[in-house]
Protein backbone atom coordinates (compact mmCIF):
# COMPACT_ATOMS: atom_id res chain seq x y z
CA UNK A 1 0.00 0.00 0.00
CA UNK A 2 2.66 2.48 1.03
CA UNK A 3 4.26 2.24 -2.41
CA UNK A 4 1.05 3.41 -3.99
CA UNK A 5 0.91 6.38 -1.67
CA UNK A 6 4.40 7.68 -2.38
CA UNK A 7 3.62 7.52 -6.05
CA UNK A 8 0.52 9.65 -5.52
CA UNK A 9 2.39 12.11 -3.35
CA UNK A 10 5.17 12.41 -5.89
CA UNK A 11 2.64 13.14 -8.59
CA UNK A 12 0.95 15.82 -6.48
CA UNK A 13 4.28 17.45 -5.61
CA UNK A 14 5.27 17.48 -9.23
CA UNK A 15 1.98 19.08 -10.23
CA UNK A 16 2.37 21.75 -7.57
CA UNK A 17 5.94 22.46 -8.69
CA UNK A 18 4.86 22.81 -12.32
CA UNK A 19 1.94 25.06 -11.39
CA UNK A 20 4.17 27.25 -9.22
CA UNK A 21 6.77 27.62 -11.97
CA UNK A 22 4.07 28.44 -14.49
CA UNK A 23 2.69 31.16 -12.25
CA UNK A 24 6.21 32.47 -11.69
CA UNK A 25 6.75 32.62 -15.44
CA UNK A 26 3.53 34.41 -16.36
CA UNK A 27 3.41 36.64 -13.29
CA UNK A 28 5.62 39.38 -14.79
CA UNK A 29 3.35 39.52 -17.84
CA UNK A 30 0.24 40.07 -15.72
CA UNK A 31 2.12 42.50 -13.56
CA UNK A 32 3.11 44.57 -16.58
CA UNK A 33 -0.40 44.53 -18.02
CA UNK A 34 -1.88 45.48 -14.65
CA UNK A 35 0.63 48.24 -13.86
CA UNK A 36 0.35 49.81 -17.30
CA UNK A 37 -3.41 49.74 -17.09
CA UNK A 38 -3.52 51.05 -13.50
CA UNK A 39 -1.08 53.89 -14.09
CA UNK A 40 -2.24 54.77 -17.58
CA UNK A 41 -6.00 54.82 -17.17
CA UNK A 42 -5.83 57.81 -14.73
CA UNK A 43 -3.91 59.92 -17.24
CA UNK A 44 -6.23 59.10 -20.10
CA UNK A 45 -9.38 59.69 -18.03
CA UNK A 46 -8.05 63.07 -16.83
CA UNK A 47 -7.34 64.32 -20.37
CA UNK A 48 -10.27 62.70 -22.14
CA UNK A 49 -10.46 62.04 -25.91
CA UNK A 50 -7.87 64.76 -26.52
CA UNK A 51 -5.26 62.30 -25.24
CA UNK A 52 -5.80 60.20 -28.36
CA UNK A 53 -6.34 62.99 -30.89
CA UNK A 54 -4.43 66.00 -29.60
CA UNK A 55 -0.81 67.02 -30.11
CA UNK A 56 1.67 67.01 -27.25
CA UNK A 57 1.05 70.71 -26.62
CA UNK A 58 -2.66 69.95 -26.19
CA UNK A 59 -1.85 67.08 -23.82
CA UNK A 60 -2.32 64.34 -26.38
CA UNK A 61 -0.27 61.74 -28.27
CA UNK A 62 -2.14 61.83 -31.60
CA UNK A 63 0.95 62.42 -33.80
CA UNK A 64 2.76 59.53 -32.09
CA UNK A 65 -0.15 57.15 -32.77
CA UNK A 66 -0.29 58.20 -36.42
CA UNK A 67 3.50 57.94 -36.61
CA UNK A 68 3.49 54.39 -35.25
CA UNK A 69 0.82 53.38 -37.76
CA UNK A 70 2.70 55.01 -40.67
CA UNK A 71 6.01 53.43 -39.70
CA UNK A 72 4.47 49.99 -39.21
CA UNK A 73 2.55 50.15 -42.48
CA UNK A 74 5.46 51.42 -44.57
CA UNK A 75 7.95 48.98 -43.05
CA UNK A 76 5.51 46.14 -43.80
CA UNK A 77 5.14 47.30 -47.39
CA UNK A 78 8.91 47.39 -47.81
CA UNK A 79 9.79 44.32 -45.79
CA UNK A 80 7.08 41.70 -46.24
CA UNK A 81 7.30 41.06 -50.00
CA UNK A 82 11.09 40.74 -49.90
CA UNK A 83 10.99 38.59 -46.78
CA UNK A 84 8.37 36.24 -48.22
CA UNK A 85 10.45 35.80 -51.34
CA UNK A 86 13.58 35.12 -49.27
CA UNK A 87 11.70 32.66 -47.02
CA UNK A 88 10.30 30.75 -49.97
CA UNK A 89 13.74 30.68 -51.59
CA UNK A 90 15.33 29.35 -48.39
CA UNK A 91 12.65 26.63 -48.27
CA UNK A 92 12.85 25.71 -51.93
CA UNK A 93 16.66 25.64 -52.25
CA UNK A 94 17.89 24.68 -48.78
CA UNK A 95 20.98 22.90 -50.09
CA UNK A 96 22.12 25.42 -52.68
CA UNK A 97 25.04 27.65 -51.78
CA UNK A 98 22.90 30.80 -51.74
CA UNK A 99 20.20 28.95 -49.80
CA UNK A 100 22.67 27.96 -47.08
CA UNK A 101 24.17 31.45 -46.89
CA UNK A 102 20.68 32.94 -46.71
CA UNK A 103 19.64 30.65 -43.88
CA UNK A 104 22.77 31.48 -41.86
CA UNK A 105 22.38 35.20 -42.50
CA UNK A 106 18.74 35.10 -41.41
CA UNK A 107 19.68 33.40 -38.13
CA UNK A 108 22.27 36.10 -37.46
CA UNK A 109 19.91 38.92 -38.41
CA UNK A 110 17.25 37.54 -36.04
CA UNK A 111 19.48 38.27 -33.06
CA UNK A 112 21.20 41.35 -34.46
CA UNK A 113 21.21 44.32 -32.03
CA UNK A 114 18.47 46.61 -33.28
CA UNK A 115 20.34 49.77 -32.36
CA UNK A 116 23.05 48.85 -34.87
CA UNK A 117 20.36 48.66 -37.55
CA UNK A 118 19.35 52.19 -36.55
CA UNK A 119 22.96 53.39 -36.87
CA UNK A 120 23.29 51.73 -40.26
CA UNK A 121 20.18 53.38 -41.67
CA UNK A 122 21.28 56.70 -40.22
CA UNK A 123 24.53 56.41 -42.19
CA UNK A 124 22.65 55.28 -45.26
CA UNK A 125 19.79 57.79 -45.39
CA UNK A 126 19.65 60.32 -42.57
CA UNK A 127 23.14 61.75 -43.03
CA UNK A 128 23.03 62.00 -46.86
CA UNK A 129 19.55 63.58 -46.87
CA UNK A 130 20.25 65.72 -43.81
CA UNK A 131 16.97 64.87 -42.12
CA UNK A 132 15.23 62.23 -40.03
CA UNK A 133 12.32 60.80 -41.98
CA UNK A 134 9.46 58.29 -42.11
CA UNK A 135 11.32 56.47 -44.86
CA UNK A 136 14.48 56.09 -42.76
CA UNK A 137 12.50 54.85 -39.75
CA UNK A 138 10.46 52.45 -41.84
CA UNK A 139 13.56 51.07 -43.54
CA UNK A 140 15.20 50.38 -40.17
CA UNK A 141 12.05 48.60 -39.01
CA UNK A 142 11.79 46.66 -42.27
CA UNK A 143 15.35 45.36 -41.81
CA UNK A 144 14.42 44.12 -38.35
CA UNK A 145 11.17 42.61 -39.56
CA UNK A 146 12.43 40.71 -42.60
CA UNK A 147 14.36 37.88 -40.92
CA UNK A 148 11.37 37.02 -38.73
CA UNK A 149 9.00 36.83 -41.67
CA UNK A 150 11.51 34.90 -43.77
CA UNK A 151 12.37 32.38 -41.04
CA UNK A 152 8.71 31.79 -40.13
CA UNK A 153 7.84 31.34 -43.80
CA UNK A 154 10.64 28.87 -44.49
CA UNK A 155 10.01 26.95 -41.26
CA UNK A 156 6.27 26.63 -41.65
CA UNK A 157 6.63 25.54 -45.26
CA UNK A 158 9.25 22.94 -44.42
CA UNK A 159 6.86 21.43 -41.88
CA UNK A 160 4.37 20.59 -44.62
CA UNK A 161 4.65 16.83 -45.25
CA UNK A 162 6.62 15.88 -48.36
CA UNK A 163 3.67 13.89 -49.69
CA UNK A 164 1.80 17.11 -50.63
CA UNK A 165 4.76 18.20 -52.68
CA UNK A 166 4.78 14.85 -54.45
CA UNK A 167 1.04 15.15 -55.02
CA UNK A 168 1.43 18.61 -56.56
CA UNK A 169 4.26 17.54 -58.85
CA UNK A 170 2.39 14.32 -59.65
CA UNK A 171 -0.39 16.41 -61.19
CA UNK A 172 2.09 17.87 -63.65
CA UNK A 173 2.09 21.20 -61.83
CA UNK A 174 5.38 23.05 -62.31
CA UNK A 175 7.68 23.95 -59.48
CA UNK A 176 6.71 27.60 -59.09
CA UNK A 177 2.99 26.86 -59.05
CA UNK A 178 3.47 23.95 -56.63
CA UNK A 179 5.24 26.23 -54.18
CA UNK A 180 3.05 29.32 -54.51
CA UNK A 181 -0.35 27.77 -55.16
CA UNK A 182 -0.17 24.62 -53.04
CA UNK A 183 2.61 24.45 -50.44
CA UNK A 184 2.49 28.10 -49.32
CA UNK A 185 -1.33 28.11 -48.91
CA UNK A 186 -1.17 24.91 -46.83
CA UNK A 187 1.39 26.67 -44.61
CA UNK A 188 -0.77 29.80 -44.53
CA UNK A 189 -1.29 29.86 -40.79
CA UNK A 190 2.40 29.66 -39.93
CA UNK A 191 3.28 32.29 -42.51
CA UNK A 192 0.60 34.71 -41.29
CA UNK A 193 1.67 34.13 -37.69
CA UNK A 194 5.18 35.17 -38.68
CA UNK A 195 3.80 38.29 -40.37
CA UNK A 196 1.77 39.23 -37.29
CA UNK A 197 4.52 38.61 -34.77
CA UNK A 198 7.00 40.64 -36.77
CA UNK A 199 4.51 43.46 -37.35
CA UNK A 200 3.73 43.52 -33.63
CA UNK A 201 7.43 43.53 -32.86
CA UNK A 202 8.27 46.48 -35.07
CA UNK A 203 5.18 48.41 -33.92
CA UNK A 204 6.75 48.47 -30.45
CA UNK A 205 10.42 48.94 -31.41
CA UNK A 206 12.31 51.95 -30.06
CA UNK A 207 16.05 51.60 -30.56
CA UNK A 208 16.10 51.51 -34.38
CA UNK A 209 13.99 54.69 -34.48
CA UNK A 210 16.25 56.76 -32.24
CA UNK A 211 18.54 57.93 -35.04
CA UNK A 212 16.17 57.49 -37.96
CA UNK A 213 12.65 58.72 -37.19
CA UNK A 214 13.64 61.66 -35.04
CA UNK A 215 10.32 62.32 -33.36
CA UNK A 216 7.42 64.65 -34.08
CA UNK A 217 4.79 65.30 -31.44
CA UNK A 218 3.65 68.91 -31.76
CA UNK A 219 2.05 68.40 -35.18
CA UNK A 220 0.84 65.55 -37.36
CA UNK A 221 3.27 64.08 -39.89
CA UNK A 222 2.42 65.03 -43.48
CA UNK A 223 5.38 63.87 -45.52
CA UNK A 224 7.42 60.67 -45.82
CA UNK A 225 10.67 62.64 -46.02
CA UNK A 226 10.18 64.54 -42.79
CA UNK A 227 10.69 63.42 -39.17
CA UNK A 228 8.04 61.33 -37.51
CA UNK A 229 7.30 60.17 -33.97
CA UNK A 230 6.12 56.88 -32.58
CA UNK A 231 4.46 55.86 -29.35
CA UNK A 232 7.44 53.89 -28.09
CA UNK A 233 9.84 56.67 -28.99
CA UNK A 234 7.60 59.17 -27.20
CA UNK A 235 7.52 57.01 -24.07
CA UNK A 236 11.32 56.87 -24.14
CA UNK A 237 11.54 60.67 -24.44
CA UNK A 238 8.94 61.37 -21.76
CA UNK A 239 10.43 59.02 -19.18
CA UNK A 240 13.81 60.76 -19.52
CA UNK A 241 12.23 64.04 -18.52
CA UNK A 242 12.44 64.97 -14.83
CA UNK A 243 8.83 66.16 -14.71
CA UNK A 244 6.25 63.90 -12.99
CA UNK A 245 3.57 65.09 -15.42
CA UNK A 246 5.64 63.73 -18.31
CA UNK A 247 5.95 60.39 -16.54
CA UNK A 248 2.17 60.22 -16.19
CA UNK A 249 1.86 61.03 -19.89
CA UNK A 250 4.25 58.15 -20.63
CA UNK A 251 2.02 55.74 -18.69
CA UNK A 252 -0.95 56.91 -20.74
CA UNK A 253 0.99 56.37 -23.98
CA UNK A 254 2.07 52.94 -22.75
CA UNK A 255 -1.56 51.99 -22.18
CA UNK A 256 -2.48 53.13 -25.72
CA UNK A 257 0.38 51.05 -27.15
CA UNK A 258 -0.73 48.01 -25.17
CA UNK A 259 -4.38 48.40 -26.16
CA UNK A 260 -3.45 48.74 -29.84
CA UNK A 261 -1.37 45.60 -29.51
CA UNK A 262 -4.04 43.58 -27.73
CA UNK A 263 -7.03 44.70 -29.80
CA UNK A 264 -5.34 44.32 -33.15
CA UNK A 265 -3.23 41.22 -32.76
CA UNK A 266 -5.07 38.91 -30.40
CA UNK A 267 -8.32 38.74 -32.46
CA UNK A 268 -6.41 38.33 -35.73
CA UNK A 269 -4.21 35.65 -34.26
CA UNK A 270 -7.21 33.78 -32.88
CA UNK A 271 -9.22 34.05 -36.08
CA UNK A 272 -6.49 32.54 -38.25
CA UNK A 273 -7.98 29.30 -39.40
CA UNK A 274 -5.74 26.30 -39.14
CA UNK A 275 -5.45 24.07 -42.16
CA UNK A 276 -6.31 20.63 -40.83
CA UNK A 277 -3.93 18.03 -42.19
CA UNK B 1 6.82 -0.77 -83.08
CA UNK B 2 6.08 -3.79 -80.94
CA UNK B 3 6.67 -1.78 -77.80
CA UNK B 4 3.56 0.27 -78.53
CA UNK B 5 1.57 -2.69 -77.31
CA UNK B 6 2.77 -1.99 -73.80
CA UNK B 7 1.76 0.86 -71.53
CA UNK B 8 5.07 0.77 -69.71
CA UNK B 9 8.28 -0.92 -70.67
CA UNK B 10 11.57 -0.69 -68.81
CA UNK B 11 14.91 -1.51 -70.39
CA UNK B 12 17.96 -2.15 -68.23
CA UNK B 13 16.46 0.13 -65.63
CA UNK B 14 18.84 0.97 -62.80
CA UNK B 15 18.11 3.33 -59.94
CA UNK B 16 20.51 4.29 -57.19
CA UNK B 17 20.62 6.62 -54.22
CA UNK B 18 24.25 7.67 -54.06
CA UNK B 19 26.21 4.40 -54.01
CA UNK B 20 23.17 2.39 -53.02
CA UNK B 21 21.69 0.51 -55.98
CA UNK B 22 18.01 -0.02 -55.29
CA UNK B 23 16.78 -1.18 -58.71
CA UNK B 24 19.05 -3.52 -60.65
CA UNK B 25 18.77 -4.10 -64.40
CA UNK B 26 15.03 -4.42 -64.52
CA UNK B 27 13.45 -5.30 -67.88
CA UNK B 28 9.71 -5.36 -67.50
CA UNK B 29 6.68 -4.96 -69.74
CA UNK B 30 3.32 -3.80 -68.45
CA UNK B 31 0.40 -4.40 -70.85
CA UNK B 32 -2.33 -1.84 -71.47
CA UNK B 33 -5.65 -1.69 -69.64
CA UNK B 34 -4.82 -4.07 -66.88
CA UNK B 35 -4.02 -4.03 -63.20
CA UNK B 36 -0.34 -4.75 -62.82
CA UNK B 37 0.69 -5.46 -59.24
CA UNK B 38 4.26 -4.75 -58.28
CA UNK B 39 4.75 -6.76 -55.12
CA UNK B 40 7.61 -7.47 -52.80
CA UNK B 41 8.67 -7.08 -49.19
CA UNK B 42 9.27 -3.63 -47.67
CA UNK B 43 12.37 -1.89 -48.92
CA UNK B 44 12.66 -3.91 -52.13
CA UNK B 45 12.48 -0.78 -54.30
CA UNK B 46 8.90 -0.96 -55.54
CA UNK B 47 7.91 2.56 -54.48
CA UNK B 48 11.13 3.92 -55.94
CA UNK B 49 10.46 2.20 -59.26
CA UNK B 50 6.88 3.50 -59.32
CA UNK B 51 8.16 7.04 -58.81
CA UNK B 52 10.48 6.64 -61.77
CA UNK B 53 7.47 5.93 -64.02
CA UNK B 54 6.30 9.55 -63.75
CA UNK B 55 9.71 11.07 -63.02
CA UNK B 56 8.52 12.26 -59.63
CA UNK B 57 11.62 10.55 -58.27
CA UNK B 58 13.48 13.67 -59.39
CA UNK B 59 12.18 15.46 -56.28
CA UNK B 60 14.80 13.37 -54.51
CA UNK B 61 18.12 14.88 -55.52
CA UNK B 62 20.13 11.76 -54.64
CA UNK B 63 18.20 9.46 -56.94
CA UNK B 64 19.88 8.54 -60.22
CA UNK B 65 18.08 6.72 -62.99
CA UNK B 66 19.73 5.00 -65.93
CA UNK B 67 18.33 2.85 -68.68
CA UNK B 68 14.98 3.45 -70.36
CA UNK B 69 11.39 3.68 -69.32
CA UNK B 70 9.00 3.74 -72.25
CA UNK B 71 5.42 4.91 -71.82
CA UNK B 72 3.45 3.78 -74.89
CA UNK B 73 6.73 3.45 -76.75
CA UNK B 74 8.25 6.80 -75.84
CA UNK B 75 11.33 6.90 -73.63
CA UNK B 76 10.44 9.37 -70.88
CA UNK B 77 14.10 9.70 -69.93
CA UNK B 78 15.03 10.62 -73.48
CA UNK B 79 16.49 14.05 -74.30
CA UNK B 80 14.02 16.91 -74.52
CA UNK B 81 11.24 15.18 -72.60
CA UNK B 82 9.43 17.55 -70.25
CA UNK B 83 8.76 15.75 -66.95
CA UNK B 84 5.64 17.82 -66.29
CA UNK B 85 4.09 16.49 -69.50
CA UNK B 86 4.89 12.93 -68.42
CA UNK B 87 3.24 13.57 -65.06
CA UNK B 88 0.06 14.89 -66.63
CA UNK B 89 -0.37 11.56 -68.40
CA UNK B 90 0.25 9.48 -65.30
CA UNK B 91 -2.00 10.01 -62.31
CA UNK B 92 -0.57 9.10 -58.95
CA UNK B 93 -2.15 7.85 -55.72
CA UNK B 94 -0.12 7.64 -52.55
CA UNK B 95 0.28 5.42 -49.53
CA UNK B 96 -1.05 8.07 -47.21
CA UNK B 97 -4.26 9.71 -48.52
CA UNK B 98 -3.12 13.23 -49.29
CA UNK B 99 -5.90 15.48 -50.57
CA UNK B 100 -4.76 19.09 -50.26
CA UNK B 101 -6.01 20.14 -46.80
CA UNK B 102 -6.51 23.81 -47.67
CA UNK B 103 -8.81 23.10 -50.62
CA UNK B 104 -12.44 22.00 -50.65
CA UNK B 105 -13.50 18.64 -52.05
CA UNK B 106 -14.41 20.32 -55.33
CA UNK B 107 -11.20 22.34 -55.54
CA UNK B 108 -9.09 19.29 -54.80
CA UNK B 109 -10.36 17.65 -57.96
CA UNK B 110 -10.22 20.91 -59.92
CA UNK B 111 -6.72 22.05 -58.92
CA UNK B 112 -4.75 20.07 -61.49
CA UNK B 113 -7.04 21.28 -64.27
CA UNK B 114 -6.87 24.85 -63.06
CA UNK B 115 -3.11 25.09 -62.55
CA UNK B 116 -2.43 23.39 -65.88
CA UNK B 117 -5.13 25.45 -67.62
CA UNK B 118 -6.77 22.36 -69.11
CA UNK B 119 -10.37 23.57 -69.13
CA UNK B 120 -11.77 26.64 -70.83
CA UNK B 121 -14.89 27.46 -68.86
CA UNK B 122 -16.42 27.14 -65.42
CA UNK B 123 -19.07 24.78 -66.83
CA UNK B 124 -16.45 22.53 -68.33
CA UNK B 125 -14.59 22.50 -65.03
CA UNK B 126 -17.72 21.54 -63.08
CA UNK B 127 -18.58 18.81 -65.56
CA UNK B 128 -15.08 17.38 -65.37
CA UNK B 129 -15.00 17.46 -61.55
CA UNK B 130 -18.35 15.68 -61.33
CA UNK B 131 -17.23 13.18 -63.93
CA UNK B 132 -14.03 12.43 -62.02
CA UNK B 133 -15.83 12.05 -58.68
CA UNK B 134 -18.32 9.72 -60.35
CA UNK B 135 -15.48 7.66 -61.86
CA UNK B 136 -13.87 7.41 -58.44
CA UNK B 137 -17.18 6.17 -56.98
CA UNK B 138 -17.26 9.10 -54.59
CA UNK B 139 -19.84 11.46 -56.09
CA UNK B 140 -22.86 10.04 -54.25
CA UNK B 141 -21.11 10.36 -50.90
CA UNK B 142 -19.90 13.93 -51.32
CA UNK B 143 -22.55 15.49 -53.58
CA UNK B 144 -23.74 17.77 -50.76
CA UNK B 145 -20.26 18.34 -49.38
CA UNK B 146 -18.37 19.66 -52.38
CA UNK B 147 -17.65 22.89 -50.52
CA UNK B 148 -16.44 21.13 -47.38
CA UNK B 149 -12.84 20.32 -46.55
CA UNK B 150 -11.35 16.86 -46.96
CA UNK B 151 -10.50 16.64 -43.23
CA UNK B 152 -14.18 15.68 -42.76
CA UNK B 153 -13.91 12.64 -45.01
CA UNK B 154 -13.00 9.12 -43.89
CA UNK B 155 -9.64 7.67 -44.89
CA UNK B 156 -11.20 5.64 -47.69
CA UNK B 157 -13.12 8.65 -48.99
CA UNK B 158 -9.96 10.77 -48.92
CA UNK B 159 -8.16 8.14 -50.95
CA UNK B 160 -10.98 8.04 -53.53
CA UNK B 161 -10.82 11.85 -53.61
CA UNK B 162 -7.14 11.56 -54.48
CA UNK B 163 -8.07 9.05 -57.20
CA UNK B 164 -10.65 11.53 -58.53
CA UNK B 165 -8.00 14.27 -58.47
CA UNK B 166 -5.76 12.06 -60.60
CA UNK B 167 -8.58 10.96 -62.96
CA UNK B 168 -9.68 14.55 -63.61
CA UNK B 169 -6.46 15.02 -65.55
CA UNK B 170 -7.56 12.19 -67.89
CA UNK B 171 -4.32 10.26 -67.54
CA UNK B 172 -3.61 7.06 -69.44
CA UNK B 173 -1.86 5.39 -66.55
CA UNK B 174 -2.62 5.32 -62.83
CA UNK B 175 0.29 4.72 -60.48
CA UNK B 176 -0.78 3.59 -57.03
CA UNK B 177 1.67 3.29 -54.17
CA UNK B 178 0.10 0.95 -51.60
CA UNK B 179 -3.17 2.89 -51.80
CA UNK B 180 -4.91 0.83 -49.12
CA UNK B 181 -2.06 0.60 -46.62
CA UNK B 182 -3.66 3.17 -44.33
CA UNK B 183 -7.32 2.44 -45.06
CA UNK B 184 -9.78 0.34 -43.04
CA UNK B 185 -11.09 -2.97 -44.49
CA UNK B 186 -14.36 -1.51 -45.83
CA UNK B 187 -12.56 1.38 -47.48
CA UNK B 188 -10.03 -1.06 -48.88
CA UNK B 189 -12.77 -3.18 -50.43
CA UNK B 190 -14.34 -0.15 -52.10
CA UNK B 191 -11.01 0.90 -53.58
CA UNK B 192 -10.31 -2.63 -54.81
CA UNK B 193 -13.75 -2.78 -56.44
CA UNK B 194 -13.00 0.55 -58.04
CA UNK B 195 -9.84 -0.89 -59.60
CA UNK B 196 -11.95 -3.48 -61.44
CA UNK B 197 -13.96 -0.68 -63.00
CA UNK B 198 -11.00 1.52 -63.82
CA UNK B 199 -8.89 -1.10 -65.56
CA UNK B 200 -11.31 -1.11 -68.50
CA UNK B 201 -9.99 2.29 -69.50
CA UNK B 202 -6.71 2.76 -67.67
CA UNK B 203 -3.49 0.93 -67.09
CA UNK B 204 -3.04 0.63 -63.36
CA UNK B 205 0.26 -0.09 -61.66
CA UNK B 206 -0.38 -1.06 -58.09
CA UNK B 207 2.45 -1.31 -55.60
CA UNK B 208 1.58 -3.62 -52.75
CA UNK B 209 3.39 -5.52 -50.04
CA UNK B 210 0.48 -7.92 -49.73
CA UNK B 211 0.45 -10.98 -52.01
CA UNK B 212 -3.21 -11.45 -51.06
CA UNK B 213 -4.12 -8.07 -52.49
CA UNK B 214 -2.11 -8.75 -55.62
CA UNK B 215 -4.01 -12.01 -56.04
CA UNK B 216 -7.39 -10.31 -55.52
CA UNK B 217 -7.06 -7.38 -57.88
CA UNK B 218 -4.32 -7.86 -60.43
CA UNK B 219 -4.16 -9.49 -63.87
CA UNK B 220 -0.40 -9.35 -64.07
CA UNK B 221 2.14 -9.32 -61.33
CA UNK B 222 5.81 -8.58 -60.94
CA UNK B 223 7.78 -9.78 -57.93
CA UNK B 224 10.59 -7.51 -56.87
CA UNK B 225 13.14 -8.63 -54.32
CA UNK B 226 16.12 -6.52 -53.18
CA UNK B 227 15.91 -4.45 -56.33
CA UNK B 228 15.79 -7.34 -58.76
CA UNK B 229 12.81 -8.44 -60.75
CA UNK B 230 12.54 -12.10 -59.80
CA UNK B 231 9.48 -13.00 -61.77
CA UNK B 232 6.80 -11.38 -63.89
CA UNK B 233 3.72 -12.73 -65.62
CA UNK B 234 -0.01 -13.42 -65.41
CA UNK B 235 -1.21 -13.36 -61.84
CA UNK B 236 -3.01 -16.73 -62.04
CA UNK B 237 0.02 -18.46 -63.40
CA UNK B 238 2.47 -17.02 -60.89
CA UNK B 239 0.29 -17.76 -57.89
CA UNK B 240 -0.45 -21.32 -59.07
CA UNK B 241 3.02 -22.28 -60.17
CA UNK B 242 5.72 -19.78 -59.30
CA UNK B 243 8.82 -20.20 -61.42
CA UNK B 244 11.23 -19.28 -58.68
CA UNK B 245 11.79 -20.59 -55.21
CA UNK B 246 12.00 -17.01 -53.89
CA UNK B 247 8.57 -16.19 -55.27
CA UNK B 248 7.13 -19.29 -53.69
CA UNK B 249 8.66 -18.37 -50.34
CA UNK B 250 7.25 -14.86 -50.61
CA UNK B 251 3.78 -16.08 -51.53
CA UNK B 252 3.70 -18.51 -48.63
CA UNK B 253 4.77 -15.80 -46.22
CA UNK B 254 8.23 -17.11 -45.47
CA UNK B 255 9.87 -13.97 -46.80
CA UNK B 256 9.04 -10.78 -45.01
Amino acid sequence: MWKYDTRKIKEKLFLIAVAALTILAVFPLFHIVFTVFYEGIGTIMATGPTFITGTLGEGGIGPAIVGTLMLTLLSSIIGIPIALAVGIYAYEYPNSRIGKITTTLLQIMLEFPTILVGLFVMQLIVIPTGSYSVIAGALALAIIMMPYVAVYTAESMSQIPFTFREAAFGLGVNRAKSVFMIIAPIAKRGILTGLLISTAKVAGETAPLLFTAGGLYQSYPHSLTEPVGSISLLIYTLVQSPSAADHQMAWGAALVLMVIFLTVFIPIRMSLKEVKL
Amino acid sequence: MKSLEYAIETRRLNISYGDDRVIKDVDMKIPKKTVFALMGPSGCGKSTMLRAFNRILELNKDAKVSGEIRLFGENIYGPGVDPTEVRKETGMVFQYPNPFPHLTVFENVAIGLRLNKLVKSRDELEDRVHWALEKAALLEEVRDRLKNYPSELSGGQKQRLVIARALAMKPKILLMDEPTANIDPIGTRKIEELLFELKREYTIVLVTHSPAQAARVSNHVGFLYLGELIEVGKTGKIFESPGSELTEKYLTGELI
